[in-house]
């Protein structure tokens, strides 16, 4: 089985090896006069202002939680989708109550209002 | 051979992450080293045969469970100065931590109960097995209760991430196609029959 992913690790050294060599060549080729203006951090040409990093609303954690829940319930899917015509009835039915159950949180979270963005 | 030089390299990189994770300055480096970390254990699953987990490894934790690791980083305005104060002071208890887990860890994957000795080296499997057929044939079947157990897990997660964060619909003016198109003329004009007035 393996074997079915070596052009995988192939790509991915093949990857790995790129983008270490451009980095490398770069940081060898270019030239490199610094000075302190020039390192300073700056935006727009002003000196920083502020931290890049601004606290932002705590719905966005929301969405993104509720983005990973329903990613885990799309992860169960596909076993039971490749062997939907071995597990039989009972398999189907196991999981339309994983699925109902699912579906009773998306009615609430509908309902409440969660998914609303303005 | 080839298998074992492969591990040895993924191996390395978890670890070398992993300790990354911990020792990085900036907490985004750390979630990108996190990110790594994923990367060499997906690819430590695959060389177990395990390629569905692998696969949702990569899919579930860096698709989605990092990102909601970066948005807590940003959320909570992390003070760096502030996060290195605290080092000495919980050096002994972290110490303590690292103790209990490696002692724990070594009694339950130690060398006396785990390891070839103990466990023959499953057999390779042919170039058709499939993972997630094998997955399948026991979770919808064997693990019925405990599948639909997570169901419910799952279930509580989405009720209690709104009732933790949700802070109820904002009053925004928006406009409802569906009200605005069943609308009727009646609702709108009123039609006053009056008398008209002379000119003065």
């Amino acid at each position: 089985m393996l074997t079915n992913y070596v052009p995988i690790l192939v790509f991915i050294i093949v990857g790995i090896g790129v983008g270490l060599g451009l980095f490398t060549l770069g940081s060898l080729i270019s030239p490199k006069k610094p000075d302190a203006a020039k390192l300073a951090p700056y935006e727009c040409g002003f000196d920083a202002f502020e931290d890049a990093r601004i606290p932002f609303d705590v719905r966005f954690y929301l969405v993104a939680i509720l983005f990973i829940i329903f990613d885990l319930e799309t992860a169960f899917l596909f076993p039971w989708a490749v062997v939907l015509h071995k597990i039989g009835w009972f398999g189907f039915f196991v999981m339309m109550a994983f699925l109902s159950l699912l579906i009773v949180g998306f009615i609430y979270e509908w309902k409440k209002g969660a998914l609303e963005w303005e | 051979m080839i298998e074992q030089i492969i591990f040895y390299v993924f191996a390395t990189i978890l670890v070398v992450a992993g300790a990354m994770v911990v020792t990085a300055k900036s907490p985004i480096r750390s979630a990108l080293f996190l990110v790594l970390a994923f990367f060499a254990t997906a690819a430590l699953w695959i060389l177990l045969e395990s390629e569905f987990l692998a696969l949702i490894l990569v899919l579930v934790y860096v698709g989605a469970v990092m990102t909601l690791f970066l948005f807590v980083v940003m959320m909570l305005n992390l003070d760096r100065i502030a996060l290195r104060e605290g080092f000495v002071r919980y050096l002994p208890f972290g110490l303590i931590v690292i103790a209990l887990i490696v002692a724990f860890m070594l009694m339950v994957i130690g060398p006396r109960q785990f390891g070839l000795a103990h466990y023959a080296n499953p057999a390779n499997h042919p170039a058709n097995y499939s993972n997630i057929r094998e997955l399948g044939l026991v979770l919808y079947t064997q693990y019925a209760y405990p599948f639909i157990l997570a169901g419910a897990l799952l279930l509580v997660a989405i009720i209690a991430a709104i009732s933790l964060t949700f802070r109820g619909p904002r009053d925004s003016k928006t406009q409802k196609p569906n009200k605005q198109i069943l609308v009727k003329r009646a609702d709108r004009i009123r039609i006053v029959k009056m008398p008209s007035e002379k000119k003065q």
